[in-house]
């Protein structure tokens, strides 16, 4: 894709497969991370304090060059900087290959299950699969510039939703009213759907703003933070967090090929205009409780439209201006116009590559064969399962074995980005560092005194910066740069005889 | 993929330094065909349903009032 760094963040689901649990939840995700890290030595543990909820032993950089850490009780995984859809899914699917062979290496499949979902039926909890997106400092971060895009948003979920049965309740939450915040209620906003069987998205009942700063309790649509984890003059980070987990590689790629593009036209001033949304977040969830997915929107015109139509517009800005541009543009549009023809008919024709239609297909199979109605709670139990990472469990890998899903990447280019970093972004050279902390050459060579032994960690590394102890500090403002050489020389003016990767 | 071109360009097998000096062409990873069964686009149409009944038959019942998750983020 066209100058664009994709990152995937993923919090994970822990069940635990007994009626009184020996552990808590947090008991199991404690011991994962330390096999992963301490036992597996896939990475290195973080020493410092790097925020208010991210102690030192939290988390840490993996030879991928992604993180594992802790958040809010949840593991979590960032991917490492990706260049490409195909390392962005190789590097989100390396993660979950990473967690479940540490729940396989503790023997615990009988004991608990890694979920790879964004909610709880049962305590209406919900987690998050955050994208990111690298854009230049010139686009334009403004309401009147984000309005294609927060179109886009609310209508990609046709295909980019995961599915889930039933909804969750009224959402309290704080929004902005002009210059006010106010709680979401006092406004009159909000409002329960009820019991529906099934919809198409499991954000979409959690995302409460269009725009807004905050996370927890606060999501927006598009979320206005800025925090780049770049060279802040030069680029501005994309961050969204309505998105679903998608467990179809298909999903994930169409999801950030799609999104890519839609920003580009809006950087090169081609979006479609004339879409505003008239209430973007109560149309998020309209869409996705569509029963007859007829997924109609109103826009501020006064116009009604359907939510393909405007995808339909989305896809021929790109087929206009960014046909030819790269075999991966090329693969997006193609399959981005075959998806939005399919979901014109029947559901069942998008089994295996859009994660909605998947589950939906397996849950009405299943109530066919045991006839059983949508309030029957096996639905929910088999909701999960569809998210399960374990091969022999998992729903999905299922629909994989009867050969019915198309598949993007290949085992083994999963495994080796498990361990490897994308070898042309800023992630080469943190994957790098990784490596040679894990050798143990750091402490090399070092003349400290006591004082810094103990109060000056031996390493602190993040996305754009990292420091040894007793050496300047390493910036890695540019995640196009790979930095290897210069990662390479910085260790060799610490250690000479470091066996550096060929 | 279907025959089509597009995400067979992977970028762990080789190693661009980009801004820096030249990019190689990337060789394209073995095809998931070689890996055994390749990738069929799901035919309009039911899958086969019998292995997945099975698979949905094993599923704990109660495993969704057993799933007590925090909200994250």
């Amino acid at each position: 894709m066209q100058n664009r760094i994709f990152g995937l963040e993923t919090e994970y689901g822990l069940l635990v497969h007994q009626d009184r649990p020996d552990h808590s939840p947090t008991w199991f995700v404690h011991k994962l991370r330390d096999h992963i890290f301490h036992v597996q030595r896939r990475g290195v543990i973080d020493l410092h304090q790097r925020g208010y909820d991210e102690p030192p032993g939290n988390g840490g950089f993996l030879t991928n060059a992604g993180r594992i850490y802790l958040d809010m009780g949840h593991l979590e995984y960032a991917t490492p900087e990706c260049e490409s859809l195909a390392d962005v899914v190789a590097s989100d699917r390396a993660g979950d290959r990473v967690l479940q062979q540490a729940i396989d290496e503790l023997g615990w499949n009988d004991t608990v299950s890694l979920i790879k979902n964004n909610i709880d039926h049962e305590t209406g909890a919900t987690f998050g699969c955050h994208e990111n997106y690298l854009v230049t400092r010139q686009f334009p971060f403004t309401m009147r510039g984000l309005a294609p895009l927060v179109t886009f948003l609310v209508t990609r979920q046709i295909f980019t939703g995961a599915g889930r049965v039933g909804s969750a309740g009224i959402q309290e939450a704080w929004v902005q009213m002009d210059r006010l915040i106010v709680p979401r209620s006092v406004v009159g906003l909000g409002r329960d759907a009820g019991q529906l069987p099934f919809q198409i998205s499991q954000r979409a009942d959690h995302i409460v703003n269009d725009f807004f700063e905050w996370v927890q309790q606060n999501r927006a649509i598009i979320n206005t933070r800025d925090e780049p984890l770049a060279d802040p003059n030069q680029y501005r980070r994309i961050h969204l967090l309505l998105g679903d987990s998608n467990i179809a590689e298909f999903a994930t790629a169409l999801k950030f090929g799609t999104t890519g593009l839609v920003l580009q036209l809006i950087e090169d001033g081609y979006a479609p205009s004339g879409l505003e949304i008239d209430d973007p977040v109560e149309c998020l969830q309209e869409i996705s409780h569509d029963q007859d997915r007829r997924w109609l929107v109103r826009l501020r015109s006064g116009d009604t439209i359907s939510a393909i139509d405007i995808q339909e517009q989305f896809l021929a800005a790109a087929l206009d201006h960014y046909t030819g541009q790269d075999e991966e543009t090329d693969w997006v549009l193609a399959e981005w116009e075959t998806v939005l023809r399919d979901l014109r008919g029947e559901h069942t024709a998008l089994v295996g590559r859009v994660d909605w239609a998947s589950k939906l297909w397996l849950l009405e199979t299943y109530r066919e064969s045991e006839r059983v109605g949508w309030d029957d709670p096996m639905l929910k139990s088999l909701d999960l399962e569809y998210h399960n990472l374990h091969p022999e469990k998992s729903l999905y890998h299922g629909l994989i074995q009867e050969g019915r899903v198309p598949r993007l990447t290949t085992d083994s280019f999963i495994e080796s980005a498990a361990d490897h970093a994308p070898r042309n972004t800023r992630a080469l050279g943190r994957g790098e560092l990784v490596k040679y902390l894990l050798a143990g050459a750091s402490s090399q060579g070092e003349d400290l005194s006591a004082q810094e032994e103990q109060f000056v960690p031996p390493y602190i590394i993040n996305w754009s910066i990292f420091k040894l102890r007793g050496h300047p500090p390493f910036p890695m403002p540019d995640p196009f740069k790979t930095y290897v050489r210069d990662v390479r020389a910085h260790f060799q003016r610490e250690s000479s005889d470091f066996p550096l990767a060929p | 993929m279907d025959g089509k071109k597009g995400l067979g360009i992977m970028r762990y097998s080789s190693m661009p330094e980009r801004r820096e000096g030249p990019v190689d062409p990337m060789p394209k990873p073995a095809g998931p065909s070689e890996e055994g069964g390749g990738p069929r686009r799901p035919e309009t149409g039911s899958p086969e349903k019998d292995n997945l009944l099975k698979r949905m038959r094993k599923v704990d019942p109660k495993q969704a009032e057993r799933y007590r998750q925090r909200t994250g983020e």
